[in-house]
């Protein structure tokens, strides 16, 4: 499969007459975009507002993020099975708004998702606070269930997300990047001194607020399963996870997933990128034990020399990564975990809820328990309501002020544990 | 499904699951205690069949934890001791980290429904299928 992408660099974001890009500047419709999401009856009111790096604003709490992005040609269109039509993704040519995000905030649940800062000492923490913010606030029609107050907010992100990526269908990009993975044969052949490497993506799957989905199915009904790393990029995985702001993986962080992007960079040169293998991190123990021996299977049916294992949560999730660790290298592989970690605020307790001997290699996204400070913000987009009871945030962590103490995983991605963060451990 | 029982502190899925299922309902016990009871239940022979650290929601971060253990007793289920044991090591960890907050009833309704529907697609997951 092979995919060109096109970059396109937003520098600033505006309100428009036409939803559009012109010389780096995303015009957005407003209205349009409302009416958009006011078609899903389940939804009361839509605000529309703009946060730019560097703005003294505060976004709380954020549901997801997406990047606006089109299919320009191959087969399928954008978030494939959510949107659109199921069809395979991941080849031909895709446009990308790059610098530019659609953000859903909105209460789902008292415990709320976490705070992006435009700008302070915080905003170095969230890869958000330097991308030009299309936020859409929605409201619930009253009395609405909690989980189609859920699907309507995902949907609403999505297909915001994808017409705002409209937008880049006829612009020529700054950049174009092509990326291509063979079927497994031809692949092998193509670089035959080169170690095998895979990449095992762990897809959160636990319930309400906690799924994932591929190509429309939730990843709790999925079993283990191979995907090109291209169709990644078009959209085929979408986040309905929205509880620990720190570790949540966004739409963005799965249409750019760092551990894709970096395994292309070398892949020809000291290693041979072989794929993705998908997997689940479902509650039910024996669940982990299927999904956990299907992964080993595809590690030793593709003959994968190395993999490295990425997972998204804390606790039931660090179960499934042991598991498959162990099974992956009893397959022959060398293994290789990415994570966060929650040793305390100390940093000194166990900063998983498992291990097993083979977990001997692992890369840090840092501790998630470390306490900092947030300034007083001049806007807030969305409400502060919920801080206190957000995940990181705790009673007297909201000031009168408007300033906040509160854990470092209160922030959004600020851990995230696919290792696009720029936070991490060292061992001495 | 006669062959579970769920341990739990969370009146929702007594009130949900109680007529249908064997629910072991501690309403006064802390997340930590529910835990404590599986563990013992282990060790009585009982076989835990779902992770006690589901859901995103941290030890100390939420008060209500439901976990499914079999009605059967058998040999000691060394696997699930050691998810129960760790799990009791991370909440102690969350708990001494700090205060358990005074939630409002709004937010503990929602930290209710939270568990119960994690609890539920798994207990779905299981139904039909083998889980000795």
């Amino acid at each position: 499969m092979r995919l060109e992408l096109g970059k396109i660099k937003i520098t600033d974001v505006q309100p428009g007459e036409v939803t559009k890009v012109e010389n780096g500047t995303l015009f957005v419709n407003k209205q349009e975009l409302i009416d958009l999401a006011m078609k899903d009856d389940r939804i009361k009111g839509v605000k529309v507002e703009f946060a730019r790096p560097g703005e003294s604003v505060r976004i709380a709490p954020v549901k997801d993020v997406i990047e606006p992005r089109v299919k320009v040609s191959g087969t399928g269109a954008m978030f494939p099975g959510m949107i659109n039509k199921v069809k395979t993704v991941g080849s031909g040519r895709t446009h990308a708004l790059v610098g530019a995000n659609v953000i859903t905030c909105g209460k789902i649940v008292g415990f709320q998702e976490g705070i992006i800062d435009m700008s302070g000492p915080t905003a170095k923490y969230t890869p958000f606070s330097e991308t030009f913010n299309v936020c859409i606030v929605i409201e619930p029609v009253d009395n609405l269930e909690t989980h189609d107050y859920e699907q309507a907010a995902r949907l609403a992100g999505l297909k915001i997300g994808a017409l705002v990526g409209e937008a880049g269908r006829n612009v020529e990009p700054d950049e174009v990047v092509v990326y291509e993975t063979k079927p497994i044969a031809e692949q092998t052949a193509q670089y035959p001194n080169l170690p095998k490497v895979g990449y095992i993506h762990m897809l959160q799957s636990q319930g309400l607020l906690h799924d994932t989905f591929y190509y429309g199915v939730d990843a709790k009904q999925m079993v283990p399963t191979f995907m090109y790393p291209t169709e990644i990029m078009d959209g085929a995985i979408t986040s309905g996870n929205c509880v620990a702001p720190c570790d949540k993986v966004t739409t963005f962080h799965h249409l750019n997933n760092p551990v894709i992007e970096d395994l292309y960079k070398r892949h020809g040169k000291d290693l041979n990128f072989i794929g993705v293998i998908l997997t689940n991190e479902n509650v039910f123990l024996a669940d982990k034990e299927r999904s956990s021996d299907m992964v080993g299977k595809f590690v030793e049916f593709l003959g994968l020399d190395g993999v490295i294992i990425t997972e998204e949560g804390y606790g039931n999730p660090d179960t499934d990564l042991m598991m498959n660790c162990k099974k992956s290298t009893e397959a022959g592989a060398k293994v290789v975990l990415i994570t966060d970690e929650f040793p305390g605020r100390d940093g000194k307790s166990q900063s998983l809820a498992d291990a097993v001997p083979e977990a001997d290699t692992l890369v840090s996204c840092g501790n998630g328990n470390v306490i900092v400070e947030f300034p007083p913000m001049d806007k807030v987009i969305g409400t502060l309501d919920y801080v206190e009871t957000m995940i990181g945030g705790y009673e007297g962590s909201l000031r009168k002020d408007g300033s906040i103490e509160a854990e470092i995983q209160i922030i959004i991605a600020s851990t995230i544990a696919n290792g696009y963060n720029t936070l991490s451990a060292k061992m001495y | 499904m006669t062959n579970i029982v769920l341990v739990t502190n969370n009146s929702v899925v007594q009130e949900k699951f109680g007529e249908k299922l064997d629910v072991n309902h501690l309403p006064q016990a802390t997340y930590l205690e529910t835990l404590e009871v599986v563990r013992d239940k282990i060790h009585a022979g009982h076989k835990l069949l779902t992770h006690p650290l589901s859901g995103s929601v941290k030890p100390n971060d939420t008060p209500y934890k439901t976990i499914v253990i079999s009605k059967a007793k058998g040999t000691l289920d060394y696997d699930g001791l050691g998810i129960i044991e760790e799990s009791m090591a991370s909440a102690q960890k969350f708990i001494a980290g700090r205060k358990t907050p005074q939630w409002t009833d709004k937010v503990k309704a929602d930290f209710r429904l939270i568990d119960f529907t994690i609890i539920s697609t798994a207990i779905n997951s299981m139904d039909g299928k083998f889980i000795g």
